[in-house]
């Protein structure tokens, strides 16, 4: 599984919304709301075992960001 | 809906769906149209632990208010406090320990005084993890998620497990073998005062476990005896040896010989007259607990400590897992010494030549009493437990029963005694009108230990006599099929009610006018209270 997917997975389950597509964004989706974006953060630090740091998590406002913040740290 | 009280953020651990949380520490708004409430807070961070210990004590006073206000009807969870963070700045803070045991005292006060509330220990998940795995500081700065959010998936199974166990979900029956399982050694080869029991470890070990296991006795539980042993040689055990804490007369039920344990455990199942389904099997042998997870299926089969210093860990996982229930009825307590009454009365019973006779020795009393705020976590406890005479199976917790009744439904139980004692609450029906003369029997069950003395038609048809003097003129009601309710095929048919038809699942439907009074045998003693 990509990168890519794996997010996707991850947000999926953790918002508890079936259609999360790459062009999602805490804009565009009700349910990525402040506390689930925690929640979101929490997840992708143990599925990819590293830390991000509150500034970090700010940043990760849509998908690709999120992608690319994850990225810089691998 | 459920709503949830709370002073820290808990969404990610309680859930989004179905959920409303309310404000942090904000006990203005009490909805009343809800399905349960839940209280969960936790100990906030503050390293002036004296006015900390009076914020705690604030809690109770609110706790009060919220439950005043609160909906009777349904459900209230009221989690304990937890110190996730103790500070000890100078060694002898004892102000806040006592704020939250004070707390944690009152709430379970509340769950004895009120059915509904009930009182849940969150310290049994807080005590598996680490005291620095409980906190992420990170994620609690950025959202006031004081319990770590890595945690979640955890506390998600270990809640689920919570919330099937408030919903009554408990085993009845605890078997035990002997050999190394009540006892340490093998009695055949050691001999009574060989076996390993009380003293020095192990048999300090043994005996902590069997006062424990007679401890969930006293509160209920069935325990009986499945072991390959001479059977005399045990009574001897039971009676010479002293440091036997578990004797013959714990056990409601006993197998003991050299057939093999799953004929043996069906047996039981049947003297017990519960499911396999209510059975707990343990025993050391891993090749006896294959073999009854193999050929009983329904029967839990939990596996057996390999040292006995593991014994009490297991008890306490055998208790979380299969026994605990979150309100203890008295019918629950005495539940074990009428089990053994009624060994007692089917002794009695092959003394008599005909069944007539013997019920009439019997001196049976039977009480017909509506549902009221006493009898109501019974009657619930009974749909969700009942399988064999249960002619609908339908599952209700108390709200729902409670919800019935304020919508007019007419809800009795029956409650039997005999001169060997008291069976308690036994039996319900719930009965819902139709229109001002036709009522539908919703549910109707009785607690197998009471059947074979013709009480279920007793009950019945004073219940049906009872709604002719109120003007109903017909009765309609349904038998549904279950894997466990065969012996109530015919129930109505036998009743004298008439067959009007099978739907496609195998429900079957029935009617009958309420014209003529019911005759009930004269050997039973009825009261409608």
């Amino acid at each position: 599984m990509s990168l890519e997917e794996k997010v996707l997975e991850i947000m999926r389950e953790t918002f508890g919304v079936k259609d999360v597509t790459t062009e999602a964004s805490q804009k565009n989706c009700e349910q990525w709301d402040s506390l689930r974006h925690l929640a979101l953060a929490s997840e992708l630090e143990e599925a990819f075992d590293l830390e991000l740091e509150p500034e970090e998590i700010a940043e990760m406002t849509d998908f690709s960001r999120v992608v690319a913040m994850l990225k810089s740290k691998i | 809906m459920t709503f949830v009280f709370r002073n820290q953020t808990v969404e990610p651990f309680l859930g989004y769906d179905g959920v409303t949380y309310s404000g942090y520490d904000d006990i203005s708004v009490v909805p009343e149209d809800v399905d349960r409430y839940i209280w969960f807070y936790q100990v906030p961070v503050n390293a002036d632990s004296v006015q900390l210990a009076q914020e705690i004590d604030s809690y109770c006073d609110k706790l009060d208010i919220v439950l005043a206000a609160a909906n009777k009807h349904k459900p209230f969870i009221i989690f304990s406090l937890v110190n996730l963070f103790p500070l000890r700045l100078s060694g002898d803070e004892t102000a806040l320990d006592e704020a939250i045991g004070a707390f944690n005292r009152h709430a379970q006060q509340l769950s004895r005084q009120h059915t509904q509330v009930k009182w849940v220990d969150f310290s049994e998940f807080t005590l598996r993890y680490d005291a620095d795995a409980l906190i992420n500081w990170k994620y609690y700065l950025m959202s006031q998620t004081l319990l770590n959010p890595k945690l979640v998936h955890k506390f998600q199974e270990w809640w689920q497990r919570i919330e099937r166990e408030l919903s009554l979900n408990r085993k009845k029956c605890l078997v035990l073998d002997l050999d190394n399982t009540l006892w340490g050694g093998v009695l055949g080869e050691d001999g009574i005062d060989g076996i390993q029991l009380g003293g020095e470890y192990p048999g300090r070990a043994f005996s902590y476990w069997q006062r424990s296991l007679l401890e969930l006795s006293r509160n209920g539980l069935i325990l009986a005896i499945c072991s390959k042993n001479n059977e005399a040689d045990v009574l001897e055990a039971w009676e010479k040896n002293p440091a036997m804490v578990l004797k013959r007369e714990h056990f409601s039920a006993i197998r003991i010989n050299w057939r093999d344990k799953a004929t043996n455990m069906r047996e039981l199942a049947d003297e017990l007259n519960i499911g396999l389904d209510s059975m707990v099997f343990v025993d050391d042998s891993p090749s006896e607990r294959e073999l009854v997870k193999q050929l009983l299926p329904e029967v839990e089969v939990p596996d057996f400590p390999l040292k006995p210093y593991e014994l009490m860990p297991f008890f306490k996982s055998l208790v979380e897992k299969y026994f605990r229930i979150y309100t203890i009825t008295n019918e629950d307590r005495s539940k074990a010494e009428q089990y053994r009454a009624n060994a007692q009365r089917n002794a009695e019973q092959a003394r008599f030549v005909d069944l007539e006779s013997y019920l009439y020795s019997l001196d049976i009393q039977l009480d017909i009493k509506p549902a009221d705020e006493h009898n109501l976590p019974r009657i619930a406890q009974m749909t969700q437990k009942t399988n064999q005479f249960n002619l609908t199976t339908r599952r209700y917790a108390e709200a729902d029963v409670q919800q019935r009744l304020d919508a007019g439904w007419r809800i009795y139980c029956v409650s039997a005694s005999d001169r060997f004692g008291d069976n308690g609450i036994t039996g319900t029906i719930f009965l819902e009108p139709l229109d001002d003369t036709t009522v539908n029997i919703d549910t109707l069950l009785l607690s197998c230990r009471i059947l074979g003395k013709g009480i279920e038609e007793a009950f019945v048809k004073t219940v049906f006599n009872l709604l002719r003097l109120d003007g109903y003129r017909k009765i309609t009601a349904d038998y549904i099929p279950t894997a466990k309710n065969g012996q109530t095929a015919d129930f109505y048919d036998r009743m004298g009610m008439t067959s009007v038809g099978t739907g496609d699942d195998g429900t079957r439907h029935y009617e009958m006018a309420l014209n003529d009074v019911f005759e009930i045998k004269n050997y039973y003693n009825i009261r409608v209270l």
